[in-house]
């Protein structure tokens, strides 16, 4: 028991140059011209052998066309109980291809260049996204291929897959189901996302979801909690 | 199995039956129009038929731009001033979806109404 302990102490850096938390947020394909948006992103992972970690992301995002939208993260991770500060940055562009409903599936593309400010660890990730209505139902998957290089890590190649099942019970609240396949990861769990109007061209968008490892290698249970302001 | 050099001829006739099964698809999607004026949709009710994808044309006659939101039909569209927009709708069934202007949303208010073959207009 204490060998796997001491493994999992061991890949617990190893996680974190590799940024090691596979659950996040599914893309749509989609980009509304002239949206500005600010995010709030939360991760929280718990794993009693692996140990706990949380990601924040603060992001501002704006679309520069309607089919071209940039938006810029500052990232803090950290692992048990170190400090929390902001160890990363990213830009991503998202590049919607087609347009909605005009073929069998929607698709996108989401492009992300990641730097650690201490680490000096780079990481790039080109996401496929793709979307359909089944009636109330909407199904999203994003395929992820991540590159990372830099000092203290062996160069690699990862990839992702995300999907999610989500069924348009009303604007404010939709339940969804989500399955995330990654790095050590494989978790699925139940979604809850909405939108309230504040006024004329102003939404607040939240998401909460819970879920859990499927293998020994998963972590036990993750949270995710992600609140977006557009304007 | 094919020999390498006959080939070509293969993909160019998969390439020909593509690109006309992807046409003919096209051609066969029926449009529809709505325009924005003074923050109005012009007509505010439309009749599309059931079971069957539109290409719906929206132009924006005013200076300012509009969002065309619709939760029940899964849209939301930025139509910017003086231009226009193409949203893709269904196929449904018959029933009625109710659209707003995101910008505007006290006046620029209306509805696809989805019937039947032979009851859409």
């Amino acid at each position: 028991m204490n060998r796997y302990l001491a493994i999992g102490m061991l890949l617990v850096p190893a996680a974190a140059c590799a940024d090691g938390i596979v659950v996040d947020r599914i893309y749509d394909p989609y980009v509304e011209a002239l949206e500005t948006e600010i995010e709030l992103r939360s991760i929280l992972q718990y794993d009693d052998e692996l140990g706990d970690a949380q990601k924040y992301s603060f992001g501002v995002g704006h679309a520069l066309s309607d089919r071209w939208a940039l938006e810029f993260y500052a990232i803090g991770t950290r692992f048990d109980n170190e400090h929390l500060s902001i160890n990363a940055y990213e830009l991503e562009a998202k590049w919607q291809l087609t347009e909605q409903g005009e073929f069998a599936f929607d698709w996108g593309v989401v492009f992300e260049i990641e730097r650690g400010i201490d680490t000096q660890i780079w990481e790039v990730t080109s996401r496929l996204l793709a979307s359909r209505d089944f009636g109330r139902w909407t199904g999203i998957a994003n395929l992820g291929l991540v590159y990372e290089w830099g000092s203290g890590v062996e160069d690699e190649i990862e990839t992702e897959l995300r999907a999610q099942a989500r069924y348009r019970l009303s604007e404010s609240l939709q339940p969804a189901f989500e399955f995330h396949l990654g790095q050590d990861t494989l978790a699925l769990g139940p979604v809850l996302t909405g939108l309230y109007r504040l006024s004329p061209g102003r939404k607040l968008r939240w998401e909460a979801g819970v879920f859990l490892g499927m293998d020994d290698e998963s972590p036990d249970r993750t949270l995710k909690l992600n609140v977006e302001y557009e304007f | 199995m094919l020999k390498s050099d006959s080939r070509p001829g293969a993909r160019c006739w998969l390439i020909s039956i593509a690109l006309g099964l992807a046409v003919a698809a096209h051609a066969a999607t029926p449009e529809f129009e709505i325009e924005i004026r003074n923050h109005l949709f012009e007509p505010d009710v439309l009749v599309i038929p059931a079971h069957t994808k539109v290409k719906l044309i929206v132009f924006n006659r005013d200076p300012t731009p509009e969002e065309f939101e619709s939760f029940e039909l899964n849209r939301e569209k930025v139509i910017m001033g003086g231009s226009k927009a193409i949203i893709f709708i269904g196929p449904l069934p018959p029933g009625e979806y109710p659209f707003f202007g995101e910008f505007n949303p006290a006046t620029a208010l209306g509805r696809i109404v989805v019937q039947d073959d032979g009851d859409a207009g």
